[in-house]
């Protein structure tokens, strides 16, 4: 705790938050304290069920109903833990104010920015529509929107996530808060994109004498943005401190853990087989994916073209035993040529070799067959997987449909693959929502699996998961793609993973390739601009290169 | 922005609906197994007259020859003779309808601020003892028969007590009122509990939403995020019940008309049926499509306004 | 707020829709065993003309009364539940087939078919159930037999809807697109992945059509299009007592209530459903 005679602007005192669920409480936060002093920009990391949002909401106290709150929120000798609703209305948005993770869901769909913006001003200082409108136009030019008279009078769907995220941080400040809570606000967004809101946040700091608590999982934009750290780990705290502190001589082991699971810690990966001699496994030839637009009337009478270009001529090939990664932010195209490759989407226009075959011009059964030798991995470990079935009927499914194996042989070689991903065959019987998420990702590696494919192509697949067990799928792809011999496609939008896992990187934006070649090259000295801007707003836990760690075994 | 174009397409996307709506009427009366000519001419009428009346009708035509006829016949405003009362179809429905525009009126009139309020009370209270008893409230109303409700509200209210007329349409819109009063609430005993389960589910869905968080987050009380915010994102889903029900209101109200005996289409299409005068039924069978087509299109033009993500 | 991490902290409530499902469940099998077993158990003739005891109250003899004829009115209501639970079962099961078969075959083939049989379902929705079950009933003449046909020209439309937009939404989800990549065939697909998750909205629609069925067959039955006279349907009841209602609070009452509760039971058993299935009506 801080060690100057500034008095703190929050002291939270001995915070516990129980969540009373069918009789029983499930505690969420035990026991925590801490200040925040003026001019802080508090970073709490932690993973999911650390309780850092709970933590960040309590302070609001926004908890949900099933919440039992105990301790104290101290904040200008008051306690808002026992302060009464309609006292805490006032301090709300007034004094203290929150943004949220997904913008477009925290924007109420069906009202304009402009009155989003201006109730809080309403509300605290009772001014009429056209004052909130005039200081509304003012804050969005504080959060440096184009053209704020225009957009002040934007639906939420009319505006982009970043712009949504800042409309969200304009009413959040249009009172003149002193205290910002900001419970992910970047999570939803594309790196370049998170950059510029972290961006924004630092100067609002600064000309508006804010302080901030930044809540997040992801250390590297804590670190980046935040003077103090708070680790939480199962509802406590586990450490806390200057961030450079904490980041260059974590005390507590979990610290450790975490910093060494930041996929920019992991060791680069050394791959000693060359494999520019290698045959061509994956030839793609001016590929085209065209979706229609999603089109109101409106759109079919002022558009001639009905239809985007998802994938535009996109060429790339993949030799045997090399690992490609494709990276972008979201809606560059990358996972439409990886559902292309297996033949789940149709393309437009190009070809598509993959193991001598023509994918394009597959069809029915011959379609089904070259599946044996190309397989996918999916973003979400849950949704990927039938929730009616057993995890191990979904393993044995594939081997069973191709005609590869009896359901007796199929049940055997479960467990067989099972273990291949380090899970026990105890679990066969579970379904996927009795499984932990990492679990649930494994399963989905074992049935990818099951038809030894040559070619396996794993979309965003640790998106979706804790840092910590992001690292310990990572570190099992690595062994399975050297024991199985396995090509592989890695599509993300982390360029921190691909350059510890792949050997060529293959950079897209807006359905099309702006910069593919060699790792250590395309991120190393990178010679478009596009890549540079990516590179640069990747967080960096020191601002410097990682330093290497040796892969954790978990 | 200007919606007429939008408006302008969106009623030409309709023309194909309507032209099938035209061809199933068309169609309606051929399922008829008697012979609409003989019914019209009476048993007396010898073979030839019969005959020569079905040359002279079109009746001996190619099916989609009669099909032109009539839909040529359609677009000039001539929707055929009643068999019964050789009386213009069109006049006669247009006769009636409006005993039941009002009615429908009325029932809409009672329906939308009971359910506001009770769906309100309901989800506001959810879990309470008053949403217990709206919810059993809403599943009983929606199982009783409709007719039935209206003779048992004709006995006690009508009869009994003598509170309301309990047959007829009555002179004048304050006699209109007392006339339909037991008609429209009989209706509404079981148009207000669709409605109300509907937006009961709406509002709690509503009341978990994310920007009912952030809203609370700003410092705006309760009562104020109740109203500006869940509500209006609230009514959208059942709007669109709305334009669904309103569609079986029409379809209620015939026997509604029945049961208390109000002169509406209800009555005329039940006694056209009971006398098999096949040009009526089919006539008010388009006049109730064409209600419907406009009440949908309706709710999708209130839907765009509410919402402005919708798109016509 | 799923990402405040407390999902998993609640336990999934496994009692959902219970109270329901049992009320439900009860007052259909109680109804079921009275059209069964009832008019033999009460062993009494309900077409039995009795006019010396006309519009009698309920007392020991006539648990429920007397209609203008002297009928036995418990006689006629246990009777008559045989044909409304037979209406709504039997009312409800073509329609059913019919549409669950062109939803399936209009989102799985997609294209043109798709087009036409969504159309065809467009100008169906254009008219008023009710409405278009009177004419077509109206056009074939009178009757239960009639009714049934029209109910299966004009009751498609609600499960092709429902079924077809049920698939469009699982074709799009991870776990279909997961089958797809592994190569299973697409029928295989569509039977073992995607039916089983579409068919539980079905099957909690089919429930409340019941009582859509039941209601509108008692409601042709008493303008004199359904059910005819002297068959003790419920609706034919009620009409037949109408004009005689002001002379004895008892002689509508007992065949609406009937009504009522066997929909109630349909209606909860739906709604129970509902809520153990998670499907949202």
């Amino acid at each position: 705790m801080s060690t100057s005679t500034v008095a703190p602007l929050v002291s939270i005192r001995n915070l516990s938050v129980d969540i009373v669920a069918a009789g029983s409480a499930v505690p969420a936060v035990r026991n925590v304290s801490f200040d925040i002093m003026p001019g802080d920009i508090l970073g709490i990391v932690g993973e999911s069920g650390s309780g850092k949002s709970v933590t960040c909401r309590a302070v609001l106290g926004l908890l949900p109903a099933a919440a039992r709150l105990s301790g104290q929120i101290l904040f200008q000798g008051k306690d808002l833990a026992t302060m009464a609703e309609s006292e805490m209305e006032k301090i709300r948005g007034r004094d203290i104010s929150m943004i949220f993770q997904n913008p477009s869901s925290h924007l109420d769909p069906i009202m304009k920015i402009g009155a989003q913006i201006g109730e809080p001003l309403r509300q605290h200082q009772g001014i009429s529509a056209s004052k909130a409108r005039a200081a509304g136009i003012r804050v969005l030019e504080d959060v440096r929107i184009a053209e704020p008279e225009r957009r002040i009078d934007s639906y939420p769907h009319q505006l982009s996530g970043g712009m949504k995220q800042r409309a969200m941080i304009a009413a959040a400040i249009s009172c003149g808060a002193r205290l910002l809570l900001a419970d992910e606000p970047t999570t939803a967004l594309d790196v370049t994109v998170q950059a510029r809101i972290l961006e924004l946040l630092k100067g609002l700091k600064e000309s508006r004498q804010l302080s901030i608590v930044l809540v997040s999982h992801d250390l590297g934009v804590i670190a980046q943005l935040c003077n103090r750290i708070m680790v939480m780990r199962r509802g406590e705290i586990v450490e806390q401190g200057e961030t450079s502190t904490i980041v260059a001589d974590p005390q507590h082991e979990y610290t450790r853990l975490l910093i060494a699971s930041q996929p920019g810690r992991r060791q680069p990966a050394v791959r000693s087989t060359a494999t520019h001699a290698a045959p061509i496994l994956l030839a793609v030839r001016n590929l085209v994916v065209s979706f229609p637009r999603p089109a109101g009337i409106r759109e079919t009478l002022t558009r001639s073209d009905r239809t985007f270009r998802a994938v535009d001529e996109v060429s790339f090939e993949v030799r045997s035993g090399e690992s490609l990664a494709i990276v972008g932010e979201s809606g560059s195209g990358k996972s439409t040529i990886a559902r292309s490759i297996i033949g789940l989407i149709r393309p437009s226009g190009g070809t598509l070799h993959c193991d001598g075959q023509d994918v394009t011009a597959l069809t029915g059964d011959a379609l089904r067959r070259f599946r044996r030798s190309a397989q996918m991995i999916f973003q979400s470990p849950y949704d990927s997987l039938n929730p009616r079935l057993a995890v191990g009927e979904a393993i044995a499914e594939p081997m069973i449909q191709h005609g590869l194996m009896t359901p007796k042989a199929a049940r055997h070689r479960v467990g067989e693959l099972m273990e291949m991903v380090e899970l026990s065959p105890d679990l066969a019987r579970r379904r996927p929502h009795e499984l932990s998420g990492g679990q649930c990702q494994r399963i989905g590696i074992a049935r990818a699996l099951a038809l030894s494919p040559r070619l396996l192509i794993a979309d965003e697949i640790t998106s979706a998961l804790d840092v910590t067990i992001q690292a310990q799928i990572l570190d099992l792809l690595r062994r399975l793609r050297d024991s199985q011999r396995l090509t592989m496609i890695y599509v993300s939008h982390d360029l921190a993973v691909v350059r510890t896992f792949c050997d060529r990187v293959a950079v897209m934006k807006g359905g099309r390739i702006v910069e593919m070649g060699e790792v250590s090259d395309v991120l190393g000295q990178p010679k478009e601009a596009y890549t540079q801007e990516l590179l640069a707003s990747v967080p960096k836990l020191f601002g410097a290169d990682p330093v290497p760690v040796e892969p954790q075994h978990a | 922005m200007s919606r007429i174009p939008a408006i302008g397409l969106r009623l030409v996307q309709l023309l194909p609906v309507l032209i099938g709506i035209t061809i199933v009427t068309f169609l309606l009366v051929k399922l008829s197994p008697g012979d609409p000519v003989r019914l019209m001419l009476g048993d007396r009428a010898t073979e030839e007259t019969v005959a020569a009346v079905r040359a002279q009708l079109g009746f001996d035509l190619p099916l989609w020859k009669q099909y032109l006829s009539y839909a040529g016949n359609l677009l000039q405003g001539d929707l055929g003779q009643s068999i019964r009362y050789r009386l213009p179809v069109l006049d006669l429905i247009l006769g009636v309808m409006p005993r039941t525009l009002f009615l429908a009126t009325y029932v809409l009139v009672l329906s939308i601020p009971a359910t506001v309020i009770l769906s309100v009370v309901a989800a506001r209270h959810a879990g309470k003892p008053v949403d217990q008893i709206i919810r059993i409230l809403s599943v009983i109303g929606m199982t009783i028969p409709v007719f039935w409700l209206g003779i048992m509200l004709a006995r006690f209210l009508g009869v009994e007590l003598g509170l309301f007329p309990v047959s007829g349409y009555g002179d004048g819109f304050i006699d209109h009122l007392h006339h339909l009063f037991l008609p429209a609430l009989s209706t509404s005993v079981w148009l207000v509990p669709m409605l109300v389960r509907n937006l009961r589910a709406s509002i709690l869905e509503q009341m978990e939403a994310d920007y009912v968080v952030a809203s609370r987050a700003k410092g705006l009380p309760a009562r104020y995020i109740f109203g500006r915010h869940i509500l209006p994102n609230s009514l959208l889903p059942t709007l669109n019940l709305l334009g669904v029900m309103i569609a079986f209101l029409i379809g209620g109200s015939v026997i509604v008309e029945i049961v208390y005996a109000v002169p509406g289409l209800g009555g005329l299409m039940i006694e056209a049926v009971l006398a098999r005068d096949y040009t009526v039924i089919q006539g008010l069978t388009l006049f109730y499509a064409l209600g419907t087509v406009i009440v949908t299109l309706s709710v999708d033009l209130i839907s765009t306004w509410i919402d402005p993500r919708v798109q016509l | 707020m799923s990402h405040l991490g407390l999902s998993t902290a609640v336990p999934r409530a496994r009692s959902r829709g219970s109270i329901e499902i049992s009320i439900g469940g009860s007052l259909l099998s109680a109804w079921l065993f009275l059209a069964i077993f009832g008019p033999s158990i009460l062993g009494v003739d309900p077409n039995q003309i009795d006019l010396v005891a006309i519009l009698q109250p309920p007392h020991a003899d006539h648990w429920l009364g007397t209609d203008q004829l002297g009928r036995d009115a418990l006689a006629r209501i246990l009777m008559g539940a045989r044909i409304d639970i037979l209406m709504s079962v039997l009312g409800v099961l073509p329609p059913l087939i019919i549409g669950v078969v062109v939803g399936l075959v209009s989102g799985y083939f997609g294209g043109w078919i798709d087009s036409i049989l969504m159309r065809l379902v467009d100008i169906t929705v254009a008219f008023p159930f009710l409405v278009l079950v009177i004419a077509i009933v109206g056009m074939l003449g009178p009757g239960l037999d009639n009714f049934f046909v029209a109910l299966a020209l004009v009751g498609w439309v609600s499960y092709a809807r429902l079924i077809r937009a049920r698939g469009l939404v699982l074709r799009e989800a991870e776990f279909i697109q997961a089958a797809r990549g592994l190569g299973y065939p697409p029928l295989y697909i569509l039977f073992r992945h995607v039916m089983p998750k579409a068919l539980s909205p079905i099957a909690v629609y089919a429930m409340s059509d019941a009582v859509m069925v039941m209601l509108a067959g008692a409601s042709l039955g008493f303008v004199g299009l359904g059910v005819q006279p002297p068959t003790p349907e419920w609706g034919v009841m009620i009409a037949d007592g109408q004009p005689f209602v002001t002379m004895g609070w008892w002689i509508c009452l007992f065949p609406g209530m009937a009504a009522a509760s066997l929909g109630l039971g349909f209606l909860l058993l739906s709604d129970g459903l509902a809520g153990r299935l998670g499907v949202r009506k």
